[in-house]
């Protein structure tokens, strides 16, 4: 038998040890208060990377962050992603990230699609 | 004059007589250092006293009973020759009696040849044009002996551009010998088909190396070409050729007419024979002169030469063997004989046996320095350490000759010449190589001196 | 008289008297002679027992123990000079070291290359050669990829001692390719034996002796060689670089694509170098069948015509008779018109030499979809008889490396020189090595070898053919015999006949060269085509009607003209309102009477499948971007198949591929020679056809070099070339 099988097998039954919260509601909680932490973060990053966007907008795109993650059930994943989400918050709130990181959130709007169908490509670029 | 009594014909004629031409075995007996006799002269008209043209040469026992040797076979006249214990008499020395027999693969319907080297280029040297224009039928009976021991068809003698007279002695008398059928169709009533023609070179010492001998005998640029193939298997025309020297192929008849132990008779083992001799330089009768090998250079010297000028301790170095050998200081000079071995023992060399010897008045440096331009312009320019190197030589030397350089470069200079030496294709490298090393081996401290005063001058000069 | 005392010694001594015989190019030669001996000699290289093939040089064997030996003058496929000294080793019992590249292996031998005798030896003669080098690296075109730069890192001193002065030397003008820097010159003389051996032109030399000797012409005047810019690749050092790439880039910044050529028919491979979008130069890529390491200088020079004259916008003729640029959304639509408006029977496409196989199978597709069966090449070739139905009527079919087996070669019609210049060199080659014969009815040519020339009338070939030529008697006498038609002859009224006689001659010479060699066997093929352009052999395996006859016999009312600049076709062969579109990458012949002009890619800017005389599929790489709004050409055709609403049904390059193979298989067999095997049955169908011969004599229209260098839509736009044929005609002009 596989190592691998073998502690899957030990571990059956046994209750996973927790990362930080030991339920789901624990684990909401820890969200919303990472939540409220960058909207609150919201105008001060604004400010300090000068960021042409009104508070609002980058509000939304927080808002899009966490809702990437919103089918996420596992009570561990959403602990690491809650890790994460601070690790980036503080990583925003200290600069040590640049503007064009932030800035790289908003910039869907500016790509161009690309045409796929033979005649489109055909008109608009060379190979 | 040199004290050389020549033979009269009376005396010639004897010693024909007397000679044979039967198979000897031969016993080398031990050396002693006694003057040539002159019954035992090959060249006997080395100074042009008397006929050089057939009839003249027929008297001097030329063409003697050619046809019996040609007719005892190859094998015959290469065991003679190789009895006689000959070598090269071209400069480097090889065994001739072994390198005759190299031609004697089986045939494989490629003609062979014999060519004869008589671009007698060599600074000092002058004895195979003594040979061609006092004696060319020897030379041309030489052709016929040498070309029956390689079965070669015909000989082409390639001969230097500048011997204009000689050249014309020599067409003469290969024209005498068709007449007189001594050469062509059945050469001397033998049965055997011989063809001698005469090849003019156009004034380039490096036409002197067999292999490029053999590509200007072609029509083409003589540089020497790349051995192996050896010329003994393809040579000129692409067929199997052995290029030989004048003075060699000359005294080949008289060894089978004389038996090979008369010839070994002269000179110390392995440096067996008599050898021309050429002395210039600072001595008082500069000289052509045959004599035994292994004859001590003093003797040599005083003998013929009437000694150097102002006398033996007058002497500074000499130049034992043509100009591409190093020179030997006098202490040296001295003691040393005259041959192969004992002159590469003293780190030199027999070359051509043309001595030049230099006096205390020569300027030495100035006399490499000269010697090292001849070899520059003569270089053939084909390969690197020779093309680049010689002229480096001799920018080099003509500043040592003002003394315009460093003590350090002196080994420069001999490192140079080290790398020269044993790279190149041909051997015109080592010959430009060696008379710098002499140089630097024997008169380092002139050198010094001439730098120092130099840059002494220099400073007094700028203070 | 040197040839044959060459040869000689060739026959009668063991090889390893003849270094250059086992050299690569005589290798061929000699491993066949050596076959049933498969005995190698032991040789130690470091003590390390190393096998080598009896007749090799120290240098091969080193280079089998896995020692690269330094070297400048040796080169593979040149004779043996041994002259730089570089190569030296030192082997035991040898008193001094000894040149490797021209000392044969000998049982037992120790050769010690990695010796201090050795080591000493390479940096002696590395000073000497930098001694008089001027080391004016920076400013030097070969900096980067110098055989001296390097082998001096490598082997050299890191100090001088030269304290003279250097040697300098003035710089020849040898003509509007090569330019000379004899300073930098080490006198390796690889140039002179490449011009004297491989390109059979003895324009090079050496002059004066020891440290005056010089390489050049002795009087000016030009390198007149069709393959001349070789020499810069051989040259060790950058005393012969090339005139137009002159201070224009260094090795490294440039992107080097692997490519082939398509100036010729022969396919030549090579490496474009190219700097941001632009083709710097091109240099010969190693292939051992077709090109070796050599390439012709058109095929080396004519890449300036790449730049020049190119049509970058679509073009569109207004009321005004003017044709002015647009849109590719206003051309194709217009296009797309014509042809879903044209029927199918008045519409017609001509295809020229540069097409590759994608846009021709494109067009094919698109053509015969609207019913028209007007597809025609520019290039004429035989209907008659088999036609070409038979692809072995229409191939170099010995192949190219097949020329060194061969021992006898009938040319007709033909001046391979500089129809084919790298065939040229195979024959060349195989009549320095193998004792080939050439004879060759037709123009009376130089073909840089000499041949036995039968005449220009087709009644030589007519005697040939029925064996009351003397000539009949040899090519029967033959073992391996080869009869090569250049394509020229195709365009005389009676190509039928020719080619009928022709095949006639070479069956005749097949039958009896099986009996003269005792095999039996039907390998050896001696009917041989050799085409003038890359794209023929494609186009007739796709199966493209030869020659304008159809269009001419039914005028058109819309004609694609596929890269077509030959003359062919002209305004005046088509009737008044016929449209013409013009699909290709120059301004050349055609463009100018087309109504429609879409700019294609050149062959350095598309990959495509060229098929070259010998039947090998070969692709092309994009090297560089088309210009402008240029599109590859099958990309145009695909396009308008779509805006004409008869969507093509492929869009990609897999697609077109697997569609050409569906055509013709051997089209996606890269590098393959696909054989063709039908002579017996070519040879009678063309008997029923009744082949006629006129007694108008056989001619190439390639007769001297000046001909050579502008012969299509490329070429005639690059100046280089332009300078050559102004060289090769008026001599050299002191400022180029």
């Amino acid at each position: 038998m596989s190592t691998a099988g073998r502690i899957s097998q030990v571990m059956k039954g046994v209750p996973m040890k927790p990362v930080m919260s030991a339920n789901p509601v624990e684990a909401r909680r820890r969200v919303l208060t990472l939540y409220k932490q960058w909207y609150r973060a919201t105008p001060k990053i604004i400010e300090k990377f000068q960021l042409p966007y009104t508070v609002e907008k980058v509000h939304n795109r927080i808002r899009e962050e966490f809702m990437k993650n919103s089918h996420v059930r596992d009570v561990r994943a959403i602990d690491l992603l809650v890790i994460k989400g601070q690790m980036d918050l503080q990583e925003t709130i200290k600069m040590w990230k640049q503007p064009c990181h932030i800035k790289s959130y908003f910039h869907q709007e500016t790509a161009v699609e690309v045409p796929t169908d033979f005649l489109g490509k055909f008109f608009t670029q060379k190979h | 004059m040199a004290l050389v009594r020549l033979l009269n014909q009376s005396v010639s004629q004897k010693l024909i007589a007397a000679s044979n031409v039967s198979v000897t075995t031969v016993q080398l007996k031990s050396f002693t250092n006694a003057p040539l006799k002159d019954e035992d002269r090959i060249f006997t008209n080395l100074y042009g006293r008397h006929d050089w043209k057939l009839k003249g040469a027929m008297q001097r026992g030329d063409w003697h009973k050619t046809k019996e040797i040609v007719l005892k076979g190859h094998e015959w006249i290469l065991q003679q020759i190789k009895e006689s214990g000959l070598r090269g008499r071209g400069g480097a020395g090889f065994p001739t009696g072994l390198k005759w027999s190299f031609m004697n693969a089986p045939p494989d319907g490629r003609p062979k040849y014999l060519v004869v080297n008589a671009d007698e280029g060599e600074p000092g040297t002058c004895k195979d044009r003594e040979i061609m224009r006092h004696d060319p039928h020897k030379l041309i009976e030489g052709c016929l002996v040498a070309g029956r021991s390689m079965g070669a068809r015909a000989a082409y003698i390639y001969i230097r551009g500048e011997f204009y007279n000689e050249a014309s002695n020599l067409n003469l008398a290969i024209r005498e010998a068709y007449d007189a059928g001594l050469i062509g169709k059945n050469a001397c009533g033998s049965g055997y088909d011989f063809d001698v023609f005469v090849h003019r070179g156009a004034g380039a010492y490096i036409c002197g190396e067999e292999t490029s001998l053999i590509e200007s005998l072609e029509g083409k640029q003589g540089k020497p070409r790349l051995k192996p193939p050896f010329p003994a298997a393809v040579g000129v025309f692409g067929c199997p050729t052995t290029v030989a020297n004048v003075e060699t192929v000359a005294v080949a008849p008289i060894i089978c007419r004389r038996g090979p132990q008369w010839f070994a008779e002269f000179g110390r083992e392995r440096n067996t024979g008599t050898k021309l001799f050429n002395i210039s330089g600072h001595v008082k009768y500069p000289c052509t002169v045959e004599e035994t090998m292994s004859i001590p250079m003093r003797e040599l010297i005083e003998r013929h030469c009437g000694g150097v000028i102002g006398g033996w301790d007058n002497l500074l170095c000499v130049i034992p063997g043509g100009s591409s050998t190093p020179l030997l200081p006098k202490h040296i000079c001295d003691e040393v004989l005259m041959d192969f071995d004992a002159l590469v023992e003293a780190q030199s060399g027999l070359g051509t046996a043309a001595l030049i010897v230099m006096d205390k008045s020569t300027d030495v440096i100035r006399a490499i320095a000269r010697l090292m331009e001849f070899y520059k312009h003569e270089s053939c320019g084909q390969c690197t350490p020779c093309r680049e190197g010689v002229s480096w030589m001799n920018d080099t030397l003509k500043r040592f000759q003002r003394g315009n350089a460093d003590p350090d470069e002196i080994d420069s200079l001999w490192e140079i010449s080290k790398q020269i030496e044993g790279h190149t294709i041909c051997a015109l490298g080592d010959g430009a190589a060696w008379p710098a090393q002499g140089l630097i081996r024997h008169m380092r401290p002139v050198l010094e001196e001439r730098m120092k005063s130099f840059h002494d001058n220099k400073q007094k000069s700028t203070a | 008289m040197l040839r044959i005392a060459t040869q000689k010694c060739c026959d009668q001594l063991p090889s390893r008297f003849l270094p250059f015989l086992s050299t690569k190019s005589g290798a061929a030669v000699a491993t066949r002679r050596h076959q049933s001996t498969d005995d190698k000699v032991e040789v130690f290289v470091n003590d390390k027992p190393v096998y080598v093939k009896p007749g090799s040089t120290v240098l091969q064997a080193c280079e089998i123990a896995g020692i690269q030996i330094p070297r400048f003058c040796y080169h593979d496929r040149l004779s043996v000079a041994g002259n730089c000294r570089m190569c030296l080793v030192e082997i035991e019992k040898s008193p001094k070291p000894q040149a490797s590249c021209a000392m044969p292996v000998m049982k037992g031998m120790r050769i010690k290359p990695d010796s201090d005798v050795s080591k000493k030896a390479r940096e002696g003669v590395m000073e000497f050669l930098l001694a008089n080098h001027p080391l004016d690296c920076p400013i030097c075109d070969q900096g980067g990829e110098c055989d001296l730069q390097d082998q001096s890192m490598m082997f050299g001193s890191d100090r001088s001692r030269f304290l003279e002065h250097k040697r300098a030397v003035e710089d020849k003008n040898i003509g509007p390719l090569i330019k000379t820097i004899m300073t930098r010159c080490i006198q390796c003389t690889r140039c002179v034996r490449f011009a004297d051996e491989v390109a059979g032109v003895s324009d090079l030399g050496t002059t004066g002796r020891g440290n005056d000797m010089q390489i050049g012409t002795y009087v000016e005047k030009m390198f007149k060689s069709e393959m001349s810019g070789n020499v810069i690749d051989i040259c060790p050092v950058g005393a012969l670089t090339s005139k137009p790439y002159a201070f224009t880039a260094r090795p490294w910044e440039t992107r080097k694509t692997e490519t082939v050529d398509v100036m010729d028919a022969v396919g030549s491979n090579i490496v474009v170098s190219t700097r941001a979008g632009d083709v710097l130069r091109i240099i010969p890529r190693l292939h051992e069948d077709i090109n070796e390491e050599w390439i012709s200088d058109k095929t080396r020079f004519a890449y300036d015509g790449l730049k020049r004259q190119r049509l970058t916008q679509p073009m569109l003729r207004n009321k005004q008779g003017q044709l002015v640029t647009c849109l590719w959304e206003d051309a194709l639509p217009f296009v797309a018109e014509k042809l879903s408006t044209t029927e199918g029977s008045k519409v017609a496409g001509i295809v020229g030499g540069f097409a590759d196989a994608e846009s021709l199978i494109c067009l094919k597709d698109l053509l015969n979809h609207v019913d028209s069966e007007g597809l025609c090449t520019e290039e004429l070739f035989i209907t008659d008889g088999a036609g070409t139905d038979l692809r072995s009527n229409y191939l170099l079919n010995t192949t190219i490396a097949g020329v060194e087996e061969a021992d006898l070669v009938l040319l007709i019609g033909t001046n391979p020189r500089f129809e084919a210049p790298l065939f040229n060199a195979r024959l060349r080659k195989s009549w320095i090595h193998n004792e080939l014969e050439v004879a060759l009815v037709g123009s009376k040519v130089d073909l840089t070898y000499s041949y036995e020339h039968l005449g220009d009338s087709t009644t030589t070939l007519k005697q040939i053919a029925d064996g009351t030529h003397p000539f009949s008697k040899r090519l029967k006498d033959a073992k391996n015999p080869m009869v090569v038609v250049g394509s020229e002859v195709f365009s005389r009224e009676d190509a039928f006949g020719v080619h009928a006689a022709v095949s006639a001659i070479a069956q005749n010479a097949t039958v009896t060269s099986q009996t003269n060699r005792g095999d039996g066997g039907a390998d050896w093929k001696v009917l041989n085509i050799l085409h003038k352009v890359a794209s023929q052999v494609a186009a007739l395996d796709l199966g493209y009607k030869p020659g304008v006859d159809h269009i001419r016999k039914n005028p058109p009312s819309l004609l694609f003209i596929l890269g077509a600049d030959g003359g062919a076709v002209t305004r005046e062969d088509l009737p008044k309102d016929c449209c013409v579109v013009y699909i290709g990458s120059h301004g050349d012949v055609s463009a100018p009477f087309a109504d429609v002009i879409l700019p294609g890619a050149a062959y350095t800017e598309k990959p495509g499948t060229y098929v070259n005389t010998e039947g090998r599929a070969q692709q092309t790489q994009a090297a560089v971007s088309p210009p402008g709004s240029a599109r590859e050409d099958w990309k145009i055709i695909r396009a308008l198949s779509e805006i004409s609403g008869m969507t093509l049904p492929y869009d990609d390059l897999e697609g077109v591929r697997s569609r050409m193979s569906e055509v013709s298989p051997n089209l996606t067999r890269y590098d393959a020679v696909e054989s063709a095997n039908y002579f017996k049955q070519a040879a009678e169908l063309a008997k029923l056809a009744k082949p006629q011969l006129v007694s108008k004599p056989l001619q190439s229209s390639q007769l001297s070099l000046a001909d050579f260098y502008m012969t299509d839509s490329i070429s005639r736009a690059s100046k280089t070339m332009a300078k050559c044929v102004k060289a090769a005609n008026e001599g050299l002009t002191p400022d180029l």
